[in-house]
């Protein structure tokens, strides 16, 4: 079995007087879709940020590739590719002026620059509204500016933070198939979701987040069990942990 | 390139491609000259102007033609007091012993009839005294025992202009690089919160410092430039508007080289001081709107100390004063201007003033920038 590429350990959090996480565990493997699932509210997001260390714990630790996200947060932020369902963008900026943005930021530079822009709007299909503003793109469109801002330096770990939740059926798709070839490149892909259908078809293995804590953790089948479905298991899962 | 230039090519860009922190460049352009033809408008019809004087009675020989020189037009009335109040500007009752004057000095023509009147009445006064003297063979130059020769060190033009500059240009000048970056400012803070683009900035590895000093360093490029357009076509305008009422004739209002050069350095400080306030408070807010909300305070703060010096022109303060933030930026152009004089020491307090002004703005704005709640609160 491979290595954990992101480690969480025993995760502490409180944000203002809420103490949103308590106590999170959980180990995720490159080429591996790894799923966060949890109703709203659960901590999901909380614990992306810590590990993409917008967010400092208050306990515990992470490692992201060996890195402490504390210590090394530069090093971390390097690493990590973050896709949430906030698709913002610069909208007087083109798609890949707002690309090129993010690349130079995270330190790509010189003949690798226009290189990797390039690859990026290639393999994300945006050739036809790459030199738009983005200001006109739909929304489709912009949420793939996203996800190129965010892969621009080809970092081993990508997180995905319900990213399909402001999308039409057609973007969605191609959002999750964009994670299953992302996994296939051996990246390690976290996908936080509350959408249970895309997380038993998507995911390796999955951990679900009930108030703050994790209530089951495991591969889709173990999580399951019995079940007929990670639905029916979600709800006995949080039903049991009220 | 280093994340600093980055951040500041990218703010520039977009700056450059907003349209309303353009009109505002353009329109501030256009504004100043606008406003000070208005001001020349006025001034030119208010000394042209001629008041009516409402009278009764016989008017000693001689005084109707002071009148009619000095712009007062005399029309008999039946009731001058009565007459004052609406009628006309001034109410006149002569009698043989002594002039009863009525006026309300509420109505700015009244008070300016007034003066008129009275500079006439002195010079009437001091012709007949002399006249008087001199039919009894008395030397008139007894009235003025001490004889006072004027010799105006500058030409009153000269002063004039100098006078009007030192008010409109660190008017124009705190005024510009406010507001100037303002819209920049609000938009590349709260603009990034409510865009949902803060995150992802967040998430580069580019120190936050850096972002911040790239994203002031944009705003303050801004401002400046406001500045330096607004100044420019004021200063062309000065020279083409005539303020005398003398057609042709306009204000001496050149600026030396060590003016200049002390006003471009004051720009640059107060853009700078102003830029990291404004992204500070843009940092502060949710939404550009919150942001407009927190700045709005900022106009009339900053408008004070150009007040000072337009309300108290003899105001002469000690170097203490020179440490007080705009304070500071308005007297040392007055000193420059007016009195044509750069006092190193309090040129030298400005700057370390506006420097450690700027750089406690800047230190908020980084602490707000780098708060968790920045983005929980998002």
């Amino acid at each position: 079995m491979s290595q954990a590429a992101v480690k969480v350990d025993r995760l502490e959090k409180t944000l203002g007087k809420t103490h949103v996480l308590r106590g999170v565990s959980l180990e995720a493997r490159s080429g591996e879709i790894y799923g966060l699932l949890g109703p709203n509210g659960a901590g999901k997001t909380t614990t992306l940020r810590v590990v993409c260390t917008l967010l400092t714990p208050d306990a515990g630790s992470v490692e992201v590739l060996g890195f402490e996200t504390r210590a090394e947060a530069a090093e971390v932020r390097r690493r990590v590719g973050v896709v949430t369902a906030e698709i913002g963008v610069y909208p007087r900026l083109t798609a890949r002026e707002n690309i090129t943005y993010f690349a130079e930021l995270t330190g790509v530079a010189g003949g690798d620059l226009r290189r990797r822009v390039d690859a990026v709007v290639e393999r994300l299909d945006m050739a036809t509204f790459a030199d738009q503003r983005a200001e006109s793109l739909s929304s489709g469109q912009k949420q793939k500016v996203a996800i190129a801002r965010a892969i621009v330096h080809d970092p081993p770990v990508l997180m995905f933070d319900e990213p399909t939740s402001n999308l039409d059926v057609l973007a969605s798709r191609e959002i999750r198939e964009f994670m299953v070839e992302s996994r296939e490149r051996g990246k390690c892909v976290i996908f936080s979701t509350h959408v249970l259908h895309d997380a038993e078809r998507l995911c390796d293995r999955v951990s679900i987040l009930h108030q703050g804590g994790v209530v089951a953790s495991g591969t889709t089948a173990e999580v399951r069990g019995t079940r007929r479905d990670l639905e029916d298991a979600f709800l006995e899962l949080v039903g049991a942990a009220r | 390139m280093s994340s600093i230039a980055i951040v500041f090519r990218k703010e520039i860009r977009e700056i450059l491609r907003d349209r309303r922190t353009l009109t505002a460049i353009v329109l501030a352009a256009l504004a100043t000259p606008l406003v000070l033809f208005v001001i020349s408008q006025v001034a030119t019809k208010t000394a042209a102007q001629v008041y009516t004087v409402g009278y009764s009675g016989t008017i000693p020989a001689g005084l109707d033609v002071l009148f009619s020189a000095t712009g007062l037009k005399l029309e008999l009335v039946a009731d001058p007091p009565a007459a004052a109040r609406q009628q006309v500007d001034l109410g006149l009752v002569f009698s043989a012993s002594q002039i009863d004057e009525y006026y309300d000095p509420t109505r700015q023509s009244a008070q300016i009839a007034d003066t008129r009147l009275q500079t006439i009445l002195g010079k009437y006064d001091a012709a007949k005294i002399a006249a008087s003297l001199q039919e009894h063979g008395v030397d008139p130059g007894i009235l003025n025992p001490v004889p006072v020769r004027v010799h105006p060190l500058s030409s009153p033009v000269q002063a004039a202009g100098d006078s009007f500059l030192s008010f409109f240009l660190p008017y124009i000048l705190i005024t510009m690089t406010l507001t100037g970056g303002l819209s920049a400012a609000l938009d590349c803070s709260a603009g990034e919160r409510e865009r949902k683009t803060l995150e992802s900035l967040l998430l580069t590895p580019a120190p936050r410092s850096h972002v911040l000093v790239g994203k002031i360093l944009a705003v303050s490029a801004i401002s400046l430039a406001s500045a330096v357009v607004a100044i420019g076509s004021m200063l062309i305008a000065l020279t083409q508007i005539s303020f005398t009422g003398t057609p042709g004739s306009s204000l001496h209002v050149g600026l030396n080289a060590q003016a200049t050069l002390i006003m471009v350095w004051l720009a640059i400080l107060l853009a700078g001081t102003f830029s990291s306030l404004t992204v500070a408070l843009g940092t502060l807010a949710r939404n550009f709107r919150q942001g407009q909300a927190y700045a709005t305070p900022l106009y009339f703060i900053t408008i004070f100390p150009a007040a000072i010096v337009l309300f108290i022109p003899d105001f002469n303060p000690s170097l203490a004063y020179y440490l007080i933030p705009i304070l500071n930026a308005v007297l040392v152009l007055r000193d420059v201007i007016v009195h044509n004089t750069a006092q190193w020491q309090a040129i030298a307090l400005t700057s370390a003033s506006l420097i450690l002004a700027g750089g406690l703005c800047w230190y908020a704005a980084l602490r707000l920038f780098t708060r968790e709640a920045l983005l929980v609160r998002s």
